[in-house]
């Protein structure tokens, strides 16, 4: 695979929890790479190491051995300042609790990533609004955050990951809290987004949301038990 | 834009999202603050009160008494004892230099005034025409005694103004006849007001004859009550105590080693005064004030704390998108800043509110200041520092995983 074509590499990647002298491996010898362009799920039952692995990934979290590359830069000795910086140039995350702020409207929601940037851009509120219209919202600008339903709340939340034109999206679990008809709009707006040519990594425990996906990885015991093509 | 502009102006949106938390922190501010406030202008007031009586007395004025009392903190001599005579008064302006000029005093409280069906009980001075300039008690009208007054004993009198309402009310009492002690005397004047002494005696509640009618004519009185004193240059006053001294204790024979039978109060001992009751009232004060402030401040750490862990998923998003720890401490302690500064400017309000009135109800004597409202100021932002801080290193150290795993 080309250089310049991958998003990520992550190279034997090992993660242990320790608590009270307890040593839990969660992650073991995980190696992967994720072009850009391309739309990944990982999937596993719960406790596998999924959501670990999207934050280690996602430069949340670090892992306790391996190497990790993010866009061609290394990041596993990064402190956390420069992993701060990282996260708000280059990934947008979307929870499956959505993680608004409440008595919060759409717009100031979406925006909130824009306050740690660089630069705070002068077309910061027209660049919101276009995104919050991407996602479908136009007019829902002004709702507070809790005026919308579950569905709505997830579409703010893609856009607040979209405000600063991301290179990939981390999604957990976007449709854990959604009925069927919201996981389809929900769903739609990530295929969408990927056929703009965004990377897309999606952590899911249901396969019909995982098909989406260009590429499944299973993770069993926190290992890559299967790689799937759907 | 700076980055820290945009996190004070989201500290300041957050605090309009949580705006009865933000009240409630405010108000303990405001409380201790008022308290502060408070306490520094009535200490302010109580020692400029105190350091007025010292000028209205003169800076350059020594006063006498018989004995060696102590009485709130002053040389306040005692009536038992007879010490000192007129000779003494020949004595000092003949030997001491650096006298303007020098009085003997003598007098006598409680003593019974009736004019007409009208009757008080006041304190009577035999005094002589200088003493007027050296206790800077002259006329308010009418005229002071006259060195021809005290030559023929004439039966004349100035009243202070606490007698001329108790009897006369709004009457002109100059020329009327009052009896002291069932003698007539002929009102020449009323004396300036002059308010309450640093002991807490009304000034006004007086009546000045000349010293020859007191003696002749009234009490028969052979020793003084007070010699009075005024010095020409303020700076060797020091070294003009020291003749006075020397020259009473010659003319009372007193050896060395002997203690002195009289007392001297210098201008040092009213400002020595002054201090003290500003900086035992200041400590007091002080205390309460100290204690308040900690109650403010510590409610305002522990709602923040409160807060901390009810922003949880709040600080974890910020940190998922791009917030450094620095960014979310800022973040707590601008709105800790803000809350503090604000609650601190309602408190000022407050208690300068608070010593206006007392000041109106005249509970105490107080004074606002530049200095109070700095002092007060900077107070609030050390709080704000030093409470605040704990719980913004909370917030900004918080891991975003564990806030973020559902």
């Amino acid at each position: 695979m080309l250089e310049e074509l991958r998003m990520i590499k992550a190279n034997k990647i090992e993660k242990t929890y320790s608590k009270a002298a307890i040593l839990t491996p969660v992650l073991n010898n995980i190696t992967l790479s994720i072009q850009k362009g391309e739309y990944v799920a990982i999937m596993g039952t719960s406790g596998s190491g999924k959501s670990t692995l999207m934050y280690i990934l996602g430069c949340l979290d670090k892992p306790t051995k391996g190497e990790l590359e993010l866009d061609g830069i290394d990041v596993y000795g990064m402190d956390d300042d420069a992993l701060s910086a990282l996260r708000n140039k280059k990934i947008g995350f979307v929870f499956q609790q959505f993680f608004l702020l409440e008595r919060t409207t759409a717009l100031d929601n979406v925006l909130l990533p824009l306050i740690y940037a660089d630069e705070y851009p002068d077309d910061a509120i027209q660049r919101g609004r276009q995104v919050l219209a991407q996602v479908g919202l136009e007019d829902r600008v002004e709702y507070l955050a809790n005026e919308l339903s579950g569905g709505q709340q997830q579409r703010v939340a893609i856009a607040r990951a979209l405000i600063n034109d991301p290179d990939v999206i981390f999604a957990d679990e976007p449709t854990g809290n959604l009925d069927s008809q919201s996981t389809a709009e929900i769903l739609d707006i990530l295929d969408h987004l990927h056929q703009e040519g965004r990377t897309i990594v999606i952590v899911t425990h249901d396969l019909t949301v995982a098909n989406h996906a260009q590429r499944i990885l299973e993770l069993k015991d926190g290992r890559i038990a299967e790689i799937k093509n759907p | 834009m700076t980055r820290t502009i945009r996190i004070a102006r989201e500290s300041v949106r957050m605090m309009g999202k949580n705006k009865f938390r933000v009240f409630i922190m405010m108000l303990g501010m405001a409380v201790g603050v008022a308290s502060l406030t408070l306490m520094m202008c009535v200490s302010k007031g109580a020692y400029e009160r105190v350091m007025d009586t010292v000028n209205r007395q003169g800076p350059d004025l020594l006063q006498i008494r018989p004995g060696t009392d102590v009485q709130t903190g002053l040389p306040s001599g005692s009536r038992e004892v007879v010490s000192l005579i007129e000779e003494d008064v020949r004595a000092i302006l003949q030997h001491v230099g650096n006298i303007r000029a020098a009085a003997p005093v003598k007098d006598r409280k409680e003593i019974e005034v009736i004019y007409e069906d009208k009757f008080t009980l006041t304190r009577i001075f035999g005094v002589i025409p200088v003493w007027a300039q050296i206790r800077n008690f002259g006329p308010s009208q009418g005229e002071f005694i006259s060195e021809e007054d005290v030559s023929f004993a004439a039966r004349v009198c100035l009243i202070g103004q606490t007698v001329k309402k108790n009897l006369f009310g709004d009457q002109d009492p100059i020329g009327q006849t009052i009896r002291i002690n069932n003698v007539p005397f002929t009102i020449k004047g009323d004396l300036q007001w002059k308010g309450i002494s640093s002991a807490g005696r009304d000034r006004d509640n007086r009546i000045v004859i000349p010293i020859t009618t007191y003696t002749r004519r009234l009490f028969r009185d052979m020793h003084l009550t007070q010699i009075v004193i005024t010095v020409e240059d303020t700076k060797k006053i020091n070294k003009t105590i020291e003749d006075v001294k020397t020259t009473l204790r010659d003319q009372h024979n007193i050896t060395s080693g002997e203690p002195d039978d009289f007392a001297m109060r210098t201008p040092q001992d009213l400002i020595d005064l002054a201090y003290g009751t500003s900086r035992s009232l200041m400590n007091l004060l002080t205390g309460i004030a100290a204690v308040s402030l900690l109650v403010a401040g510590i409610v305002i750490m522990n709602i923040m704390l409160a807060s901390v862990a009810a922003r949880k998923s709040e600080i974890g998003i910020r940190r998922a998108i791009g917030a450094r720890k620095k960014d979310v401490l800022k973040q707590f302690m601008i709105e800790g800043l803000f809350i503090s500064l604000i609650g601190g400017l309602m408190g000022i309000f407050l208690g300068m509110g608070g010593s206006v009135i007392l000041s109106s109800l005249d509970v105490t004597a107080s004074k606002i200041t530049p200095m109070a409202i700095a002092v007060v100021i900077l107070s609030c932002g050390l709080i704000a520092v030093v409470f605040g801080i704990f719980p913004a290193k909370k917030a900004a150290n918080q891991n975003p995983i564990d806030t973020l795993r559902v």
